[in-house]
């Protein structure tokens, strides 16, 4: 039942018996937490998120308070920010301060609470801070600071609740309590690198993005992960630093309670590599760079050639867009059309969580579209968009975004990053993803090519 | 002073641990009554009698056992605490070397009450030879066909002060690391594998043969009208007799140590007394010539009783000393869950043996007392209260020897 209540003196509606904190993260009225996530429930460990409830003599923890009729909270009083303020004060007295050198700095909760309710002098001199493992290598490409750890334990009730791994736990006592997997063993599970995001601070960071940029110069841009047909929504984190070209950095999960939740896999997260790497840039006709002009004559005078014995490939990771621009094109220079599957079949991958066997992107569509899911059979000349498999014809034109070393006619497109579009994922959602990448050279996208070669 | 010997009753017998001594003596006679009594009379029974908690909350007993279901699908179980790790306090040592089947006879008669198929005893692990002395009682009595439907296991702990505490018992029961859990929001039994379970001291169920046998008004016969019955007081420190002698709630504190332990050790003067084990504060030999061994009366007083095991210390303590000493015992024992207690445990100690070394200003002082406030109220147990009320108590009643020491 929904019931009301005041926080700060404003009137909100909340459900009966739900957590407090909730109310006060939806409402975004600002609390200090770093134990508490929604996909972790609440843990009460890190005491921050005090506030004050009429008619309660103590300071209570709005992740451990349900919510009631009518009742009164106050978050930001004079006494509620001292608690807020001596409580992160204890945070922060073993805490290194090395944030200059840390990759958490400008999107650490510590950093940020220290700027919201701390602003004091440190009273503990750094050689009297209690001394812990800087570099300990946990696995699975996360990097563990036990001296940057508040211990908030969210890394362990990842491992207990959401992966059932159970590979973290705390060890010690008092000051002394540290994070650790247990001696001899490793983090060893899928989804190993959504620790670093859960992390609300620079104890656990990614062995892959670690030195390798601030944050605050990174852009951001909603996406889809093209690992598999689940189609986790990520953020694309990318910068172009002067004189170079614009570079993705990481892939981040990005919440989407319909699909993915707050996490993906972490084959998914480092896909940005393969995406990024040996990439197609020139035109290329068998030994020889061509210009785009010679190109599009070689092409049109290829298609003549080989009339009514033209197959189009198409890939089941390109957008639906592009997808239903090539089957159009495909009808009016009369070829036929096919879209491989088997290929991207792969039941090794998939799990109950995220990883679904269905290892393209847009596979929903090509099913959906009805279209002939088998390799082509035999053609004078395949127009091959983006398909990565080898096919048999008299002819091949690559239309590709990344390297294929024996292609005799390749024409470099634009990867998803490059341009928007949308995709269907394999519970029939059709999701959007933002242009992020803008390269200093692009190469045009997969319909500014149809333009051009003349529809 | 009256002799007041409820659960000490055999602990001066030869041989008191063995079944045989301790049947000769009545142990186990109790277990007939339980024919005429339902597991609700049982209760009723033991609220009448106002027996509390003697663990140290002395938290009501009856109304503890009264939150158990008497209907359950699931198995309901009884978890004995046997943690003891007080500083100061070894009274319940006492009770399963003494007269383990004292013990057993109480687990017997709670478990019918509440109706628990099996018993766990929670021992410290340091406990290791008295831990043995119990399993042979144990034994004893199983052999003998005294446990019935019954079982009682004995749980060893690995030595973590935190451990006592109820919740952070079962955790660790549970093969878990010893964290207390969070509070439930309504009165209810704690959970051991999500199976109903009480919790209780050693003391506080060797108490229940007593007020079974001779009723609940037998039992309120002793102590005050709020703080009924006895309690196995101890002392040690500085007095001639250091030991655990039971006595009646109400008794004034210095009578109990005069007449039990012989005064202060030497004839020195008295400076403090920690009154009921480490975390309880202090008095000063002025309030305790005043306090009665009651919880009411040194609640008065702003400390505890706690479990009653008395630290008396003489004339040439050092306070600076003593309140180091306990502080480095508490950074140790945090369990480190909570960001209060964690880190406020560690930082005390250290301002405390700045000031101990020489070193301190008065600013150290003030930053105690505001740290004390910061681990006040605001965590998941009770563990920072009872540092912070032990630093403000030795701060407000010493001040004057920690600015001497600055």
């Amino acid at each position: 039942m929904m019931v009301q209540v005041i926080v700060d003196g404003k009137n909100y509606e909340a459900e009966e018996g739900s957590l407090l904190i909730d109310l006060l993260i939806k409402e975004q009225i600002k609390v200090p937490y770093f134990c508490y996530h929604e996909a972790l429930g609440a843990d009460g460990n890190c005491r921050m998120c005090m506030v004050e409830i009429a008619g309660q003599k103590r300071p209570q923890i709005a992740c451990d308070t349900l919510v009631k009729p009518d009742m009164e909270v106050s978050s930001k009083s004079e006494k509620i920010e001292k608690v807020h303020t001596d409580i992160l004060e204890l945070e922060l007295i073993n805490h290194p301060v090395d944030c200059p050198t840390c990759d958490q700095a400008g999107e650490c909760s510590l950093q940020d609470f220290y700027m919201d309710y701390g602003l004091h002098e440190s009273k503990v001199r750094i050689e009297e801070k209690v001394k812990h493992d800087k570099h300990v290598d946990l696995g699975a490409n996360v990097m563990l600071d036990q001296e940057r750890c508040v211990l908030c334990a969210r890394c362990t009730r990842f491992t207990d609740k959401i992966t059932h791994t159970h590979e973290l736990g705390i060890i010690g006592r008092g000051d002394e309590a540290k994070v650790s997997t247990m001696p001899g063993r490793k983090l060893h599970n899928p989804y190993a690198m959504n620790l670093v995001d859960i992390c609300p601070v620079g104890a656990l960071t990614s062995k892959d993005f670690r030195f390798k940029q601030r944050v605050w110069f990174l852009e951001t841009a909603n996406s889809v992960c093209h690992g598999c047909a689940k189609g986790c929504n990520i953020y694309i984190d990318h910068h172009k630093i002067k004189y170079e070209d614009d570079m993705i950095y990481r892939f981040r999960p990005r919440r989407n309670d319909a699909v993915n939740g707050f996490f993906i896999c972490d084959a998914g997260r480092l896909s940005y590599k393969l995406l990024q790497n040996n990439r197609q840039t020139m035109i290329r006709h068998k030994d020889e760079i061509i210009s785009e002009e010679k190109s599009i004559a070689l092409y049109q005078s290829l298609l003549k050639q080989y009339k009514n014995s033209i197959t189009v490939v198409i890939d089941a990771n390109l957008y639906n867009e592009e997808i239903e621009a090539l089957v159009d094109y495909a009808q009016r220079i009369g070829a036929e059309v096919c879209a491989p599957l088997e290929c991207y079949d792969d039941t090794e991958f998939a799990d109950t969580m995220l990883k679904s066997a269905k290892r393209a992107a847009n596979y929903e569509k090509v099913v959906k579209m009805g279209l002939d899911r088998t390799m082509p059979k035999t053609s004078g000349l395949i127009i091959n968009f983006n398909h990565t498999e080898t096919f048999y014809a008299e002819m091949q034109i690559d239309f590709s975004t990344h390297q294929r070393p024996n292609a005799s006619f390749i024409l470099p497109i634009a990867a998803y990053s490059e341009q928007s579009g949308s995709l269907t994922n394999e519970d029939g959602l059709v999701q959007m993803c933002e242009k992020a990448v803008h390269k200093n050279s692009p190469s045009p996208t997969l319909r500014e090519w149809l333009q051009k070669v003349g529809l | 002073m009256r002799e007041a010997l409820i659960v000490s009753r055999k602990f001066s017998l030869e041989e008191s641990h063995t079944l045989a001594v301790a049947q000769e003596h009545g142990a186990y006679k109790t277990l007939k009554k339980l024919q005429n009594l339902s597991p609700l009379e049982v209760i009723k029974i033991i609220k009448e009698s106002g027996l509390r908690g003697k663990g140290g909350g002395g938290a009501p007993a009856g109304n503890k056992w009264a939150l158990m279901p008497q209907e359950s699908e699931k198995p309901s179980f009884l978890a004995v605490n046997c943690d003891e790790s007080e500083p100061g306090t070894f009274k319940d040592r006492q009770i399963i070397t003494k007269d383990p089947h004292l013990l057993i006879e109480g687990i017997l008669l709670t478990c019918y009450a509440i109706k628990a198929i099996h018993a766990y005893v929670y021992i410290r692990g340091e406990y290791y030879q008295y831990q043995q002395v119990l399993q042979v009682a144990v034994d004893e009595a199983n052999a003998a066909g005294l446990l019935g439907d019954v079982k009682i296991t004995l749980h060893r702990g690995a030595g973590a002060y935190i451990c006592g505490e109820k919740s952070a018992l079962l955790e660790s029961m549970e093969g878990k690391r010893g964290h207390p859990r969070l509070k439930p929001k309504q009165p209810e039994p704690e959970w051991y594998f999500g199976n109903p379970t009480l919790v209780n001291n050693v003391e506080t169920i060797a108490s229940v043969p007593f007020i079974l046998e001779h009723g609940a008004e037998a039992y309120r016969s002793y102590g005050t009208e709020r703080s009924p019955g006895t309690l196995l007081f101890a002392m040690s420190g500085h007095v001639e007799r250091p030991g655990v002698y039971e006595a009646e709630f109400g008794v004034p504190m210095m009578e109990y140590i005069n007449h039990f332990g012989g005064g202060v050790k030497n004839g020195k003067k008295l400076k403090a007394v920690i009154p009921g084990g480490a975390s309880t504060g202090v008095l000063t030999a002025k309030e305790a010539e005043e306090v009665l061994l009651d919880y009411e009366s040194l609640r008065a007083m702003g400390v505890s009783l706690g479990t009653g095991g008395m630290i008396v210390m003489d004339e040439e303590t050092s306070m600076v000393a003593v309140l180091k000493n306990l502080l480095e015992f508490y950074h140790e024992e945090s369990c480190g869950q909570c960001t209060p207690c964690r880190e406020g445990t560690g930082w005390v100690d250290k301002l405390v043996g700045k000031i101990l070394d020489g070193r301190g200003s008065s600013a150290d002082i003030d930053e105690l007392l505001e740290i004390a406030e910061t681990m006040n109220g605001k965590t998941i147990c009770v563990f920072a209260p009872a540092v912070s009320a032990v630093i403000v108590s030795f701060l407000t009643r010493f001040r004057d020897e920690f600015e001497a020491a600055l």
